[in-house]
């Protein structure tokens, strides 16, 4: 018998007096020890979906129709008392942000002892301080975190993503559920740290025969965590089957669609871009960055952001910097554009036409760095104006930019919220081209989008290169999209540069075993792809990798 | 280690206030001395003769260049000598130990009412938002932000001279019952000193209007910031972790949520304070309070330059102890603080 069965279950969401039904008859069910991926995009319903089986969905959500039986129990006609006494205990869940998912201002500790004396009091075992105490280390240790009694004390903040990320599943583990729902764990964290935490959750499982459902939208984390895959998309279920059906021979056109435009890292699917051997229009040159640490009594070191970069953009090529967060590689960019000084070395740039900058940017977060209360007419007349259009050369301009971004004209009159969040990028970029740079620079521009999107977004950026003769500088941390869409990239640790070459070079044989480990942990599609990652061995990993089970010394 | 990196933000901030004190005492000293009107002759009084009043300007040292008076008068004033008042004649440090405990106590009790009456508040309308408990409120605390104080003290006045003719309206405690005498100057703490509990119930009901007028606006501001911050933080992700694993709301709401959203209330209290002490002035007027603020006002009419600037630099005082105390208060609260201030 299946562990959970969702049948036909339809919900709502009411809001300013509108209802939209966003889960339209969705049935499917999870056996005993099974995993199972529920994959979908922004919008498809599958956090509602695990919300509903939870029971944590918001008051503006009615359930319209369709039960949730978990181990013959009808979880929608229980008395409210006897459901909550399933969450935590038979039934929990890890949350998917680890940094936004612990109150800043208690300690780790607390949140688990509060966890675990309430869930052992609906069971009806009240428990003391110190057995409470005893079976959370316990826990910890289950989650590989060395130093329990640490992390118990320890501020939310004091933690790495990773432990954080740990001690969620920790939680979720403190009273041996019988079914484990995650939901997209890893995903605010580095390649490499979510590559670690994957490995944690498939092999608590399989010790503890746990039955997992899985939230994702990354295929990749697909194929290492699941039996059965489910294929939502606006609300419904498109498709679902044994993994290496649904991945070897798709049926739903939503599926096909979706594995098309995950970028592929190796086989003949992959693109190479050309490389240049024009002129440099951007060049570093043995360039370093230090913050000083600022307030009264300022002393110490400061920071060294960046040391010794030095490299060449020729023009017309797209290079790539890729790295983990705090690599500093948003560094080096801001002063590509000029936005920060350098404290050694040099920044060369090409000269550019009068009163126009050589660069422009176009950042990770169209929602963010969209003004809100702007037209895109209003967004796009800034720039315009900065460099001396009159009224009717920029509404001509501005006619020009949205057929170069491939949006209506009709849309100069939105706002960022009637825009979705493509849309919202395309004006992002129109708005960095506006003033005609020669240069873009990238900064994660599709790391918040969903993968559908990414693939238009990056497929028009190519064709505005080609267009326009721009040359890009891209940041990004996704080294599959870097593998097809730069000519050459740099691998960055540590404020260092310590891998260059062309896509082909770096992928084909990898040097550094910083390099073999960032793309050793990218979650890929195929066994074939798998199979031609490069390898690393653990003491490899243990000197380049931020360890996530043991807290960093306090720095000084 | 742990002990340091708590205790020196505390001390940067301590170096900030006291560089914010001498600015202060400075602005004073040179705009009392530049507005008309000879301090010496309004001393002295219209009758006083031509050389009386060059002699007294002679001893006041009003004839040296500005400067040089500020720098004597900050030499004297380190040492703990503020100079002579010339209205009451008597060294002014001993008119503020006369006047002060009045306004403190006022002061202290205002700000008590604040926190207990804001906080709950705040949480109670933030909980049952968009219902008649938040809407009512929510206009209780609009008008609280935008009457000014002196007429609800006013208000409050007529209120009891219409309904509770017996509720005392004017002064501090009842003359007939003799107060006790010191230590804190502070009726409700000597009364308890004492063991005289007539003395505190009396104080303690004079105090309550004062109290309440001058603590309206700050309860107004103080329940909107509850409210806001209980409301976002409601949405945030660490409360959605408590609630799948079934910890219970009042749980969430009252150990959790009220002490992440009671930071932004109490910063906004620090701040508060500085309209608290201006609004003090006025209100204790109302209320024949016999505190700091007729003092003041003395001081200012008549142009006493020493008590004036002891007013002054006291005020300043006050603003910015209550602005520490708040500081430590919240580095002990959010950690984060502690970090920021630190890094």
């Amino acid at each position: 018998m299946a562990l959970l069965d969702v049948r036909d279950l339809s919900i709502s969401f009411t809001g300013y007096g509108r209802t939209a039904q966003v889960l339209h008859g969705v049935s499917f069910s999870i056996a005993k020890g099974e995993r199972v991926s529920l994959i979908g995009e922004t919008g498809s319903g599958k956090s509602v979906t695990s919300k509903a089986i939870m029971g944590t969905l918001p008051e503006n959500a009615t359930i319209e129709g369709g039960r949730i039986a978990f181990d013959g129990l009808d979880l929608l006609a229980l008395p409210p008392a006897e459901r909550e006494r399933l969450k935590g205990s038979d039934m929990s869940i890890i949350m998917q942000d680890p940094l936004s998912s612990f109150n800043p201002v208690f300690r780790i500790g607390k949140h688990l002892d509060d966890i675990l004396r309430f869930a052992d009091r609906r069971i009806g075992r009240p428990s003391g301080a110190q057995d409470r105490k005893r079976r959370i280390f316990e826990t910890l240790r289950r989650v590989q975190l060395a130093d329990a009694d640490r992390v118990f004390d320890a501020w939310p903040h004091e933690l790495s993503g990773g432990m954080r990320q740990r001690v969620l599943i920790a939680l979720a583990l403190l009273h041996k559920p019988r079914l484990l729902i995650a939901d997209e764990p890893g995903t605010a964290l580095d390649v490499t740290t979510q590559a670690e935490i994957l490995k944690l959750i498939n092999g608590l499982v399989d010790e503890e025969g746990l039955s997992l459902l899985m939230i994702t939208h990354n295929l990749g984390v697909v194929r290492q965590t699941a039996d059965r895959v489910l294929v939502m998309n606006k609300g419904e279920i498109v498709e679902q089957g044994p993994l290496a059906e649904v991945f070897g021979a798709p049926r739903d056109a939503y599926t096909r669609a979706l594995m098309a435009a995950v970028p592929p890292l190796y086989g003949d699917r992959v693109e190479n871009q050309p490389v240049s051997d024009a002129a440099p229009v951007l060049a570093m040159r043995d360039v370093s960055k230090v913050y000083r640490s600022g307030g009264i009594w300022a002393r110490g070191e400061g920071h060294r952001a960046v040391s010794g970069v030095t490299f060449d953009v020729p023009e017309g090529e797209i290079f790539g910097i890729a790295g983990e967060s705090g690599s500093g590689k948003t560094t080096v960019a801001r002063m590509l554009m000029g936005l920060l000084d350098v404290t050694e070395g040099e920044v060369v740039r090409a000269p550019s036409s009068p009163g126009r900058r050589l660069t422009q940017i176009v950042y990770q977060n169209p929602g963010t760095s969209l003004n809100p209360k702007r037209t895109v007419a209003q967004t796009l007349a800034v720039p315009l104006g900065h460099i001396g259009m009159d009224r009717a050369a920029a509404s001509a301009r501005m006619t020009e930019l949205m057929s170069l971004v491939k949006l209506p004209e009709s849309y100069l009159g939105k706002y960022p919220h009637e825009l979705s969040g493509g849309q919202k990028q395309r004006v992002s970029i129109a708005r960095a081209l506006a003033a005609e740079p020669k240069v873009l620079i990238l900064d994660e521009p599709t790391s918040a989008l969903d993968v559908s999107v990414q693939k238009t977004v990056i497929d028009l950026l190519l064709h505005l290169r080609a267009e326009l003769g721009l040359t890009y500088v891209i940041i990004s941390h996704d080294l599959s999209l870097m593998r097809n869409f730069c000519s050459r990239i740099a691998i960055m640790l540590r404020g260092e540069i310590v891998e260059q070459g062309t896509p082909a070079e770096v992928f084909a044989a990898p040097s550094h075993a910083y390099t073999r480990a960032l793309i050793a942990a990218i979650p890929v599609l195929t066994e074939a792809e798998e199979a031609l990652k490069p390898t690393v061995t653990e003491e490899e990993r243990a000197a380049f990798l931020v360890p996530t089970t043991t807290l960093a010394e306090e720095d000084a | 280690m742990r002990f340091l990196s708590f205790i020196e933000p505390i001390l940067a901030r301590l170096a900030g206030f006291i560089m914010v004190l001498l600015v202060l005492s400075l602005m004073i000293f040179l705009l009392a001395r530049v507005v008309p009107g000879d301090p010496a002759r309004m001393a002295l009084g219209p009758s006083a003769t031509q050389e009386q009043v060059a002699e007294l300007r002679l001893e006041m040292g009003l004839d040296e260049p500005i400067l040089t008076q500020y720098v004597a008068y900050m030499g004297r004033a380190l040492q703990g000598d503020l100079g002579r008042s010339i209205t009451s004649g008597r060294p002014v440090l001993s008119d503020i130990a006369d006047f002060l405990p009045a306004t403190l106590e006022l002061v202290l009790v205002t700000v008590f009412l604040m926190v207990i009456i804001a906080i709950p508040l705040g949480v109670l309308t933030a909980r049952h938002r968009d219902r008649w408990i938040d809407n009512s409120g929510r206009l209780f605390s609009l008008i609280g932000v935008t009457i000014p104080s002196f007429l609800f003290a006013i208000g409050l006045q007529l209120l009891a001279a219409n309904f509770f003719p017996d509720w005392p309206i004017l002064g501090r405690v009842d003359y007939r019952l003799s107060p006790p005498d010191g230590p804190t100057g502070l009726l409700l703490i000597d009364s308890i000193v004492h063991g005289r509990a007539d003395v505190f119930l009396d104080a303690l009901q004079h105090l309550a209007f004062p109290a309440l007028a001058l603590a309206m606006s700050g309860i107004g501001q103080v329940t909107r910031i509850t409210r806001s911050a209980m409301i976002e933080n409601q949405r945030k992700d660490h409360v959605l972790t408590l609630r799948s694993f079934g910890v219970p709301d009042r749980v969430i709401v009252f150990r959790y949520l009220l002490k992440l959203s009671s930071v932004a209330p109490l910063t906004i209290m620090g701040l508060e304070f500085a309209s608290l002490i201006g609004n003090a002035f006025v209100v204790e007027m109302v209320f024949g309070w016999g505190g700091f603020a007729s003092y003041g006002l003395t001081a200012i009419l008549q142009k006493d330059l020493n008590a004036l600037m002891a007013v002054v630099l006291i005020s300043g005082l006050f603003f910015i102890v209550a602005n520490l105390v708040i500081d430590v208060v919240l580095s002990v609260i959010d950690p984060r603080q502690r970090r920021r201030a630190a890094a």
